[in-house]
């Protein structure tokens, strides 16, 4: 193209280069003055235009950017032809892209397509384009043509992909597997097939339509040899085969992998599951989540007593064969192979369970030091009975006391003891002096080891660093049970001596973080997410650990930092993602093309995404609701909320992803749903891992919360807007025209609840008038009051004054409204305790309702009183008796002093709070340790630490010594004294805020 | 205990427990897209029982002529799942994939200076000291770049130690 048309754009090289070096080292202040030089000589060139369009973008002038992409694109379809080239077009494409307009840049390439036909570098362009825009069908068709022009494999292939998307993004698929199946026979036939990823396709292809005949011929005939590992063709072809139904055959399949790598341990699950017939996993109706595809088989195999006796039997001798050829490496899969046969006999029903524990046993012996231990074996251990359990656990501590072994592998050993205690949960029947016992041993263990790890690397993990997490886990149940703060207490402390020691240690500042936060100290929480250092993809997958409990800190700018950079990953994510597909396709790694559209899909339907666009745009609102004007402005923006508004349509909601990883969480930690340490201790229930990732409550309860706050933003404007806009200065209720939007908003609200709207009033108005506690509202109260609070600015633009009672009686809106507010606050405020000594208490409760339920109360408030008492130019022509006496003025009146009066509660309860010297605070936190007492109870865990620390052995090695010299007790007390006091006076500053509006607006009203 | 197949797009969304590891990079999205969409056969992670992802290794196949080499990127394994050959098993696989299907004459991979445990594990494993390479991670420390020759290279010459230290610009690759 540019030999035939001239080089860059039909302007000659040299000239533009400086230009685009100019732009590449950011200088575009000269760039844009030699692209208007560059102008002047060639005013009509598109290519230049575009050039000074791409400054101008970079500039942060979109518009003026904009207004230029688009006279070049006129200049390309109306003028001589002779300058449309793929790079002007690329030029252009760019700019086009970063304005958002990628459908004006596929329109450039469209146009050029149309004009210069089988231009090759010109249909790659649109392809391309078609590829941002995810126009499957546009893009198979333009792969075709590619196709037809030059027959090469990958435009053919890239036509194949277009056509796979087409089928996976929508319904009806199956006579377009037809068409791609037909064009990749008829290329074959003349041409073969060269690239291994090209045979992947075809094989899938085949597959998707349960050819698996057809698929196991192309795998096994010439090109077969396209898979250069013999192990992935094996493994392809296992999976065809099991899924034809020919078990047998697959079984050996599997049964040669493992003889290649006797460690595939997924390999043999499919193995035994093809020889017993009972793999689940292949079967269509099963639909696996791909995040945790294999699951193990649990039911029962069909086959005969017979048949499964000789199989099984096979199986045995196959997985001891294997045992003694790999006898001299570390290798785990035929060990861990003989339990779960032990598993399926026992689901079959025809096994001793003896045998079940004896597998367990011989695992143990081998690999009881390893730190996998505990991890290989959980999803064998749980499905065992309690006595089982009991009786595993005896057995494993007699083999552990009889075996002689090296200090470092006995340690591991002990490690595992513990971890098996901690999987089955028998330490909750203990007694609380035993558990304590219990830590007081781990921690001994740990510093009694520490010697060993003298002469690792900084960097390298200490010998039993997993030791402090289990007796951290420990006492934070002996917190549970005997509601003892001094536990929690020791627990921080037992972590806090680990990260003195080791800093990188990140399993105990994930543990740290929670208890800080369930201490209401959350900027030490907020440090500890910190040196996580989470960012890029963790952002989507761990930011769990902190994001629920910043939500409902009074740490606005924390969290406004805490969104924006994980929105900014995400939407830099979503940005560049159809880009790498291309890239997948330039490479001919077309499967990789299918995986990261999918993969783009799964990203931009995360829950936490949505979650954070919402909670972005409240955030905003809670910041600015001081000031009407700032919140209006926001408000106004028309973007602002009705995106959101999209989020809790229901099929949003359906399609909603959950991605975040929870392995790391410790069964404790509070989740939005479940918070065990604020219950009654249970006496033995013990929360599995595994609840928290796949409970189908937390995903529904997620779909109710979005959908809920993603109205919220909506609400508050088309609340206020109603009640400024409807209400006249004399108090009389105008036509109103957003009312039916706000009372269709309240609707969805109520929904959200399981009520229609009629019912949902219902619940708040027996709530005020004292038929129905607060407690019954559970912990979705701040939403019901929040509710009740829009519900007033509903009946405030209605005729009816007023939201009718049991008794037929119509009750104000106002007068509910405030008193809601006034038993969720001053009631509860009353018996509020301390934050330092009552952790997991009311105060992030009371962060919601000040700093959003009492916001949009004022924000209301504030919207009528500009109607009701107009100020400045817009005063209206009614005397000042008027105003005072109309019932919603006073109405309005009462309000704020109600609401003035319940955060001035709130804050006499702060001020208590910070009032209280350091020391003082300090002086309480230590008298729950005990520490110069401590026979029992909490201090004696810290009393190891302190002896421990005081230790001067130079067998410890000079790094250890000078961690021990670092240590101090009373510090970290310190930090969570200082933590709270942080939170209070942030909390305390939202409160002052808001006391100082309410009272400007009495001084409007009465200045009026 | 170790299934190793191919890195997908949705282990990014389960390896928080390996690359919580401070010196495991968790870099930007388009970072480990590109290596996907490029080098897939280099990029392999372990799966263990109960789809645990025990570690990956991350490479890349470069260079012209007597310098066409694997390289590896990054090579991380799950706390829990060390000490048992896996970054070993790890790293043998992608040396067979530069031998045998590349045909690339070596692979390289750069070390900080001071990561002592790492250097010493490569070299276990074959790797020599190539060349310091000044100021390589973030203008600050130094980087060793260590090499093993591939059987193509019959008389070893990829690996001949240089004399002098080199700086990054001089790097052949990045």
């Amino acid at each position: 193209m540019s030999s035939k048309f001239g080089l860059a754009g039909g302007i000659p090289e040299r000239r533009v280069r400086p230009i685009w070096d100019a732009v590449d080292s950011r200088q575009f202040k000269s760039a844009l003055k030699l692209s208007t030089g560059l102008l002047s000589k060639y005013p009509n060139s598109p290519y230049a235009l575009a050039l000074k369009a791409l400054i101008l973008e970079r500039m942060g002038k979109p518009d003026e950017a904009l207004n230029i992409c688009i006279t070049a694109k006129e200049k390309l379809h109306s003028h001589d032809a002779i300058h449309m080239d793929d790079l002007t077009l690329s030029t252009l494409q760019i700019v086009f892209q970063r304005l958002d307009r990628l459908d004006l840049a596929t329109s450039c390439y469209e146009y050029a397509c149309g004009k210069f036909l089988n231009n090759l570098e010109l249909m790659m362009g649109l392809f391309n384009c078609y590829v941002r825009e995810y126009s499957f069908v546009k893009q198979q068709q333009t792969a075709i043509k590619m196709y037809k022009v030059v027959s090469e494999e990958r435009f053919l292939l890239w036509a194949v992909c277009s056509i796979q998307l087409q089928v996976l993004f929508s319904s009806g698929g199956e006579k377009l597997l037809q068409l791609a199946e037909a064009l990749l026979k008829k290329h074959i036939v003349t041409h073969s097939l060269h690239e291994p990823e090209a045979l992947l396709i075809y094989v899938s292809i085949l597959e998707q339509q349960a050819k698996f005949e057809a698929a196991l011929e192309v795998l096994s005939g010439d090109m077969g040899s396209l898979l250069a590992i013999e192990v992935d063709r094996l493994r392809i072809k296992g999976r065809l085969l099991a899924r034809a139904g020919d078990n047998a055959t697959a079984a050996e399949v599997f049964q040669k992998i493992l003889e290649l790598c006797p460690d595939d341990w997924e390999s043999f699950l499919h193995y035994l599951g093809c020889l017993l017939e009972d793999d689940c996993c292949w079967r269509k109706e099963i639909i696996n989540d791909p995040l945790y595809p294999s699951q193990l088989v649990d039911r029962p195999s069909l086959l005969t007593e017979e048949t499964f006796d000789s199989r099984i039997s096979g199986a045995l001798s196959f997985v001891k064969k294997l045992q003694t050829e790999t006898n001299n490496e570390p290798i785990r899969c035929p060990f861990l192979g003989n339990i779960e046969i032990e598993r399926r006999r026992r689901l079959y029903g025809k096994a001793n369970d003896g045998e079940l524990i004896e597998a367990l046993l011989e695992y143990f012996r081998r690999f009881s030091h390893m730190a996998c231990f505990t991890s290989d074996v959980e999803m064998f251990i749980r499905i065992l009975s309690h006595n089982e359990k009991l009786e595993l656990l005896g057995k494993l501590m007699k083999i552990f006391e009889t075996s002689p072994t090296t200090p470092i592998k006995k340690l591991g050993q002990s490690i595992t003891v513990f971890k098996v205690q901690e999987l089955i949960g028998s330490t909750f029947s203990h007694p609380v002096v035993e558990l304590e016992n219990n830590v007081i041993q781990m921690v001994e263990m740990y510093c009694g080891n520490l010697q060993l790890s003298k002469d690792l690397d900084p960097q390298e993990n200490m010998h039993g660093e997993e030791l402090l997490s289990m007796a951290c886990n420990l006492l934070v149940q002996l917190f549970w049970r005997t509601r003892n703060l001094g536990y929690l207490l020791e627990a921080i402390m037992v972590l806090e001596f680990g990260l003195t020691i080791r800093r990188f240690v990140w399993q105990y500042k994930i543990l740290l973080l929670h208890l800080y936060s369930f201490l209401g100290a959350y900027p030490l929480a907020y440090e500890w997410f910190g040196t996580l250092d989470v960012k890029n993809i963790l952002l989507e997958t761990v930011s769990h650990h902190i994001l629920p409990q910043m939500l409902t800190s009074p740490l606005l700018s924390d969290l406004t930092d805490l969104l924006k950079e994980y929105l900014k990953f995400m939407d830099d994510y979503q940005r560049e993602a159809a880009d790498l597909t291309f890239l997948a396709y330039r490479h001919r790694n077309y499967s990789k093309v299918i995986e990261f559209v999918q993969f783009k899909e799964r990203l931009q339907h995360s829950h936490q995404y949505l979650l954070g666009r919402c909670e972005t745009s409240i955030l905003q609102l809670k910041q600015t609701s001081a000031n009407f004007e700032n919140t209006e402005i926001i408000l106004g923006n028309s973007n602002f909320d009705r995106q959101l508004l999209k989020f809790s349509s229901e099929d949003e909601c359906k399609s909603l992803t959950f991605n975040d990883d929870l392995q790391s969480r410790p069964w404790w930690s509070p989740t939005p749903e479940k918070n065990y340490l604020l219950e009654p201790y249970n006496g033995g229930f013990f929360c599995q891992r595994e609840s928290l990732q796949h409970a189908g409550g937390r995903q529904a309860n997620v779909r109710k919360v979005i959908g809920r706050r993603s109205l919220l933003p909506r609400l508050v404007y088309v609340s206020i807007q109603s009640s400024s806009e409807n209400i006249g200065t004399d108090g009389s209720i105008m036509d109103n025209s957003s009312s039916p939007e706000l009372k269709h908003l309240l609707e969805r609200y109520a929904d959200s609840f399981g009520l229609s709207l009629d019912k949902a009033i219902e619940v708040i108005l027996r709530t005020a008038e004292e038929e129905k506690s607060i407690e019954e509202l559970g912990p979705e109260t701040i939403d019901w009051m929040n509710f009740a609070v829009f519900v007033n600015a509903l009946y405030l633009c209605s005729n009816q004054h007023g939201v009718l009672n049991r008794d037929g009686q119509r009750a104000s809106s106002w007068h509910i409204v405030d008193r809601l507010i006034q038993k969720c606050i001053s009631e509860r405020v009353l018996h509020a305790q301390p934050i330092l000594t009552c952790p997991g208490g009311d105060l992030s409760f009371f962060v919601q309702m000040v700093s959003e339920t009492c916001a949009w109360h004022a924000l209301i408030i504030q919207s009528c009183i500009r109607s009701l008492v107009p100020s400045g130019k817009k005063k209206k022509k009614v005397g000042p008796a008027d105003q005072l006496n109309s019932p919603l003025l006073q109405s309005v009146c009462t309000s704020i002093e109600s609401l003035h009066s319940v955060i001035e509660s709130v804050k006499t309860w702060i001020d208590e709070q910070i009032g209280r010297p350091e020391d003082q605070n300090i002086d309480t936190l230590l008298s729950h340790l005990n520490v110069e007492k401590c026979d029992e109870g909490p201090g004696r865990v810290l009393g190891v630490l302190k002896q421990v620390s005081a230790s001067v052995d130079s067998e410890l090695g000079e790094r250890i010594l000078q961690a021990f010299q670092t240590w101090s007790y009373v510090d970290v007390i310190r930090k969570i004294v200082k933590g709270q006091h942080t939170v209070l006076s942030e909390f305390q500053r939202i409160c002052d805020s808001k006391l100082k509006l309410l009272l400007s607006l009495k001084q409007s009203i009465s200045g009026a | 205990m170790t299934t190793i197949r191919r890195f997908c797009c949705n282990d990014l969304l389960r390896f928080s427990l390996v690359n919580f590891d401070h010196l495991t990079e968790t870099f930007n999205m388009s970072f480990y897209m590109t290596y996907l969409a490029r080098w897939p056969d280099y990029f392999n992670v372990a799966e263990g029982p109960g789809n645990r992802i025990m570690g990956y290794i991350m490479g890349k196949v470069e260079g012209q002529g007597e310098s066409w080499h694997g390289h590896v990127t990054a090579v991380t394994v799950s706390t829990e799942y060390r000490r048992q050959q896996l970054a070993k098993k790890l790293m043998n696989m992608l040396e067979d994939i530069s031998d045998k299907m590349d045909k690339a004459y070596f692979v390289d991979l750069f070390v900080r200076a001071s990561n002592m445990p790492a250097i010493k594990m490569y070299e276990k494993l074959g790797y020599v000291i190539y060349r310091r390479v000044l100021r390589y991670y973030s203008g600050e420390e130094d980087g060793l770049d260590m090499r093993k020759a591939l059987s193509r290279d019959v008389e070893k010459k990829s690996i001949i130690p240089l004399k002098r230290p080199i700086t990054p610009d001089e790097l052949e690759y990045d």
